[in-house]
């Protein structure tokens, strides 16, 4: 898919507005972002800075009261919703803090749910979500359920699921906040191992100073506007 | 995602919480079961008193003179009965056939006279297959021939007319010219059915004794009597002979000749009916309520779900997959749970004789066995079997659409 200037995520004067019910809040003020492929970028800033609304917009779950947000070459303004959910499907991947995995569902069959559902054969699912999960250091659980997974395991299953169906980006919601140090260290080894490797495109939002510490940019957010954005060398 | 999955997860989904599972699946069987047992009561009960009606006169189906059934009367006959009974069971549907004359008559003893209906019977023909009374004899038997001059009263009528076995009676009726005829007749027989319209209100006589004191034909009746297996057949068969009978008869079921009965017996299955929608309402509510707070509880699981691809149809068919298992499942356990209930109540049956004493009750001249016993049409069971599917797909309708309308952004907070 083609991108603007290289970029895999544009967000161009983009204007968030809610309304509480009289009150109006402005999460974002004129947002101007881009982020090229391969990146490994945190999105920080204090509470009610607009990350969350930032994410939403980017992960095509919301709408933008003004500007432009493209992902992937596609200007979301412009597709309905059955396109949104495509677009995420085959080309968003996300980490929630909380993991949300489906409970119901064993880990290899909650990593291999995107791809079920973009119609591949069970065959190939198969060989593709074993050897993700051999990767993301869960071989031999794949039978086993959510409730019977550790919060580090459970986030592996999830970040197996996110880069399954090879996406554009993926969106991490405070991936480490629910996890113990050790547990952080060893999943943000992961995501780098697979930015490195795969060239996945990450974009955290965090509080957490380790994973700032661990990404190649952190954009700060203040009052929904850009407030300093620091890149370093890989 | 195909469907064979998404069946797989709602399958899942279904046992998330157990207990309200079992509670709603409890509920689905307890309807169900209700409804076979009521089902099953009046399929068996009407059954046996439609049967027990046909056995009483009319049958299944009748064939008549077309203007006899608004205006009875001995002038209103049907020339060759047999060709007519021949005609019956050459459909194959028809198990017997028996010509007959039925009418009004005046019945004289020493010093009392009581009106009275009676039927002509050729005994050859009658057992117990086609004429109930033939089992309730108290004193007598059947006559020996269609020919001879005995009379079988009902045992009031005998007991008004203060006749005994052997005595004489004259019976007189209006011949086809219009003419009072009179015949002599020996009580050669007393029956009591139970049925307080019958035993006070009709006789027997020999069919060819009639005949020849109305100035019949040797074939010629008012009505040819026709049997069914199955009662339910009656009215395809009244209309299949109607086109095979002529210009000169009418078939008629036993609806049509027994309204009475027929619109007691709808009313009663009208009202097992509405008790049984109240059931089905009552079940639909409660899975509603499972399916609509199993739904609101994973709104978040299905604002992901939605976040990672789904669309709102799959989410929709997920929940409807969700409702087909429970009421599958729930015909499952409904069938076991009511196996053991059915069974005693086939078996055994349910005694009210202790309500409406040891002989039973009368309902438009037809005396219901006091021990009601369960028999299902089968295709009641499919109807049941059905209606619970589509009580939960319906129940499970709003929920899913409420779950296809998750908005994401809302349903999670992403960060």
């Amino acid at each position: 898919m083609s991108t603007q200037n290289g970029s895999i995520v544009v967000l161009e004067n983009v204007v968030k507005l809610y309304r509480q019910g009289s009150v109006e809040v402005h999460a974002l003020r004129g947002l101007d972002l881009h982020v090229r492929k391969g990146e490994f970028t945190a999105i920080s800033g204090p509470s009610g800075s607009g990350k969350t609304t930032m994410l939403n917009l980017v992960g095509a779950l919301d709408r933008p009261t003004s500007g432009r947000v493209v992902v992937d070459g596609h200007d979301l303004s412009r597709m309905g919703r059955s396109a949104l959910s495509r677009l995420r499907r085959d080309r968003i991947g996300f980490v929630f803090q909380a993991y949300n995995l489906v409970p119901v569902l064993t880990a290899l069959e909650n990593a291999e749910i995107v791809l079920a559902l973009q119609g591949i054969s069970a065959s190939r699912r198969r060989e593709r979500v074993l050897a993700l999960l051999a990767e993301v250091g869960l071989e031999g659980m794949e039978n086993r359920r959510p409730d019977q997974l550790s919060g580090g395991q459970q986030q592996r299953v999830a970040i197996a699921r996110a880069i399954a169906a090879d996406p554009a980006v993926v969106l991490a919601d405070e991936p480490t906040a629910n996890v113990d140090s050790e547990t952080a260290d060893r999943l943000l080894d992961l995501m780098e191992r697979l930015n490195a490797d795969k060239g996945v495109t990450f974009i955290f939002s965090t509080h957490d100073p380790k994973v700032m510490g661990r990404a190649r940019r952190v954009v700060r957010l203040v009052d929904g506007r850009v407030a300093g954005d620091e890149s370093r060398g890989p | 995602m195909a469907g064979t999955r998404l069946s797989s997860m709602a399958w899942r989904n279904l046992w998330r919480n157990r207990r309200r599972t079992l509670v709603t699946l409890s509920s689905i069987a307890f309807g169900v079961m209700l409804a076979v047992l009521m089902t099953g009561l009046g399929d068996r009960s009407w059954t046996d008193v439609i049967d027990l009606a046909a056995r009483m006169g009319t049958g299944h189906v009748t064939i008549q003179h077309p203007g006899y059934l608004d205006t009875p009367s001995l002038k209103r006959t049907i020339a060759d009965a047999s060709a007519l009974e021949e005609i019956a069971l050459a459909t194959g549907e028809v198990t017997r056939a028996v010509g007959r004359i039925s009418g009004q008559t005046m019945l004289a003893a020493a010093d009392k006279s009581y009106g009275a209906a009676f039927i002509a019977v050729d005994p050859a023909a009658e057992d117990a297959g086609t004429l109930s009374v033939v089992d309730a004899f108290r004193e007598g038997r059947m006559f020996a021939s269609s020919r001879e001059s005995g009379i079988i009263l009902g045992s009031k009528l005998a007991e008004n007319l203060g006749v005994r076995m052997g005595r004489k009676v004259v019976y007189t009726m209006t011949d086809k010219q219009g003419e009072i005829v009179s015949g002599l007749a020996r009580v050669s027989g007393i029956i009591h059915t139970g049925a307080p319209s019958l035993d006070a209100g009709l006789c027997l006589l020999p069919i060819d004794t009639v005949r020849e004191a109305l100035g019949y034909r040797e074939d010629e009746a008012t009505e040819v009597a026709l049997f069914v297996r199955d009662h339910r057949r009656s009215e395809a068969l009244a209309t299949r002979l109607d086109g095979l009978v002529g210009d000169g008869a009418d078939a008629l079921t036993w609806r049509e000749t027994q309204p009475e009965l027929a619109g007691f017996i709808s009313m009663k299955i009208g009202g097992t009916i509405v008790f049984e929608i109240v059931i089905a309402i009552l079940v639909a509510a409660g899975i509603f309520n499972t399916m609509f707070m199993s739904v609101m509880e994973r709104l978040r699981e299905f604002g992901v779900l939605m976040a990672i691809g789904f669309g709102p149809r799959r989410l929709f068919g997920l929940v409807m997959w969700e409702s087909l298992w429970m009421a599958l499942v729930g015909i499952a356990v409904s069938a076991v749970v009511t196996a053991g209930p059915y069974w005693v109540l086939h078996a055994r049956g349910l005694d009210f004789s202790a309500m409406v004493g040891k002989g039973g009750s009368e309902v438009a001249g037809v005396v219901i066995d006091p021990i009601l016993h369960v028999a299902i049409f089968p295709e009641n069971v499919v109807v049941i079997g059905l209606a619970v599917i589509l009580a939960t797909l319906l129940s499970g309708l709003y929920p899913a659409w409420r779950a296809g309308r998750v908005v994401p952004v809302e349903a999670i907070k992403l960060v």
